[in-house]
């Protein structure tokens, strides 16, 4: 990333942490529910947008990380930072093993598998009463002994960045144009030398424990975990987020997660009918910007230092006798 | 560009031995034995339907022979993933052009350059430029793929194959729908990079242009090998005639 673009982004950052004891409980829930989801549509993107791997399985992972953790600290007492950890472990590895499992299947037989693999996790946690507690939820152990959200709004503002740090230098990595040319043809890219199935099954893997550690944290986050946290409504949402915002690119991503959970709530007063304007804001979306309302945005953004840069060497080559230093530098 | 991996013990470097596959009960391939040696420059040829296409992507991994052996430089790689052979220096086109649509030209060569081993970002890149200039493509190297001409897209695929520094080179029907100024092109970096030491196998229906720069003629019919040989001893052949003639 460049300079300014980087620099902008570490400042926001810095304004939300220095300032974010100013927000109210309501606002702060709010923003740690979005960084939620961003960890959720971020890595979903690597999946479905880097890889072309269009999963409808991993809110499942969410649930899946989040249970474990939640019982794991239950009933063997261990740090709820240690159950956590557990919990995107096992994702990591069922996440793999789905991988392996529809390593032939893409497109819709892909979104259909997952989607059955959703479903059974789900109405196997509702079901099992006796270790979920079902419908009626489980108390979990919260992560921090206070009643204030500030550690918590900490807590998912510094695993939201550690999440997108690892994610971006994979993606930018040789794996991440690996993925790319994965989700472009796979025969090509194996004619190439890429091992399609490997990266195939690393990126379910990889997408998945990030989703458990999403549902983790969530899971020690609110006091009582339901079944609801695997809900297809949820992966729904987190598909809405990531188109709308932009599915080919974290940033975008973590962007259409951060701005649907904000309107969300700033379209309350119309009730039902928000979730109307969120699928006509689709629909548009899908017409007129299939990139993501949000990546012509990102683009320009991006090129900030670039404008910068190129105004300040055409003023140095406009003035008289520096136009051949100013081409030397600009190579 | 050099790097052209050695040949085995006896000089060949890929070889099919009574390779089989069907489709549906229909023979594609019918035990046909296969090689190429270091230097080979081969002509394809054969009706359509004859089984060309399918023998490369059994001698490339794409598709797993139900009968025979594809050995590489002396190694059994029957069955084995295609990038497997790929990075044992097999490399390939495709009948239809199959490119990274969305990625830029310079990405598409950065794949394969960057699954060799100790290949650097730098190292690609700079191997990908030299290959994007050979190919009259430096100029488009920011643009997407998908936005290239047909002629050009061919040439892509060839700098993409290319960037594997393959000891073997399938190309499928190359010249197809290309213009002749472009495919002209195409011959004429065939050509040099035989000169060079590649190692082609070249599929085609364009016979003017496989006789051009053909060394060994290999003509397939039913899924059966009927004639191997130097082009002016095949093209006379008696079976080679009635298979084309569809007698």
């Amino acid at each position: 990333m460049r300079g300014l673009p980087a620099a902008l982004l570490v400042a926001a950052g810095a304004l939300l942490l220095g300032y974010g004891h100013l927000m109210n409980s309501y606002w702060m829930h709010i923003v740690i529910i979005a960084m939620f989801y961003a960890i959720l549509t971020a890595s979903w993107s690597m999946l479905a947008g880097y890889a072309g791997l269009f999963s409808l399985g991993h809110i499942a992972f969410a649930s899946v990380g989040g249970y474990t953790s939640a019982l794991l600290v239950q009933w063997s007492g261990i740090p709820v930072p240690a159950g956590m950890a557990v919990g995107a472990i096992v994702c990591c590895l069922l996440g793999g093993w789905i991988g392996l499992v529809c390593l032939r299947l893409s497109g819709p037989y892909l979104a259909i598998f997952t989607l059955a693999f959703s479903e059974i996790v789900r109405i196997t946690v509702s079901t099992e009463d006796q270790v979920t507690r079902g419908m009626t939820g489980l108390h979990t152990v919260p992560l921090f002994q206070t009643s204030s959200r500030l550690p918590y709004f900490y807590m998912a503002f510094g695993l939201l960045v550690g999440s997108l740090a690892l994610m971006g230098f994979l993606v930018h990595s040789r794996w991440g144009l690996f993925l790319r040319a994965i989700r472009e043809d796979e025969q090509a890219a194996a004619a190439s030398g890429v091992a399609v199935a490997r990266f195939r099954i690393l990126v379910f893997a990889i997408a998945s424990g990030f989703a458990g550690l999403a549902g983790s944290f969530f899971a020690h986050y609110t006091p009582v975990l339901t079944p609801d946290i695997g809900d297809l409504d949820r992966m729904a949402l987190i598909v809405v987020m990531t188109v709308i915002g932009g599915m080919e690119r974290i940033p975008t991503a973590v962007g259409g997660a951060i701005g649907v959970e904000f309107l969300q709530e700033y379209l309350r007063a119309f009730g039902i009918w928000r979730l109307e304007i969120f699928g006509i804001v689709l629909l548009v979306t899908m017409r007129f910007a299939r990139n993501g309302l949000l990546t012509p945005l990102w683009q320009q953004f991006m090129r900030l230092g670039e404008a910068r840069h190129a105004k300040a060497s055409a003023t140095l080559a406009d003035r008289p006798g520096t136009a051949n230093a100013a081409n030397g530098s600009g190579g | 560009m050099t790097g052209v991996a050695p040949p085995g013990a006896n000089g060949t470097l890929i070889a099919g031995a009574a390779l089989s596959k069907h489709f549906g009960g229909i023979a594609a391939v019918d035990g046909v034995d296969f090689s190429v040696a270091a230097g080979d420059l081969i002509g394809l040829i054969g009706p359509n339907g004859s089984g060309k296409t399918t023998l490369i992507n059994v001698l490339t991994g794409h598709l797993s022979p139900e009968a025979g052996e594809v050995v590489v430089r002396g190694r059994r790689m029957t069955g084995r993933p295609a990038h497997e052979l790929a990075a044992l220096g097999i490399a390939r086109t495709f009948q239809l052009t199959q490119l990274f649509g969305r990625m830029t030209v310079l990405e598409n060569l950065l794949v394969p350059g960057l699954t060799r081993p100790h290949s650097t970002r730098q190292s690609a890149a700079r191997q990908a430029r030299t290959y994007l200039t050979f190919l009259n493509l430096g100029h488009l190297e920011g643009l997407e793929a998908k936005n290239l001409s047909g002629g050009q897209q061919k040439l892509l695929e060839l700098g993409r194959a290319l960037m594997l520094e393959p000891s073997v080179l399938f190309l499928d029907e190359p010249f197809a729908g290309v213009h002749p100024r472009l495919r002209d092109e195409l011959i004429k970096r065939i050509q040099e990079l035989h000169a060079a030491g590649r190692t082609f196998v070249v599929v085609d229906h364009d016979m003017e242009s496989i006789l051009r720069i053909a060394r060994r003629l290999v003509v397939m019919a039913r899924g059966r090998k009927i004639a191997d040989g130097p082009p002016a001893a095949v093209r006379t052949d008696q079976t080679v005639l009635a298979a084309y003639s569809g007698l």
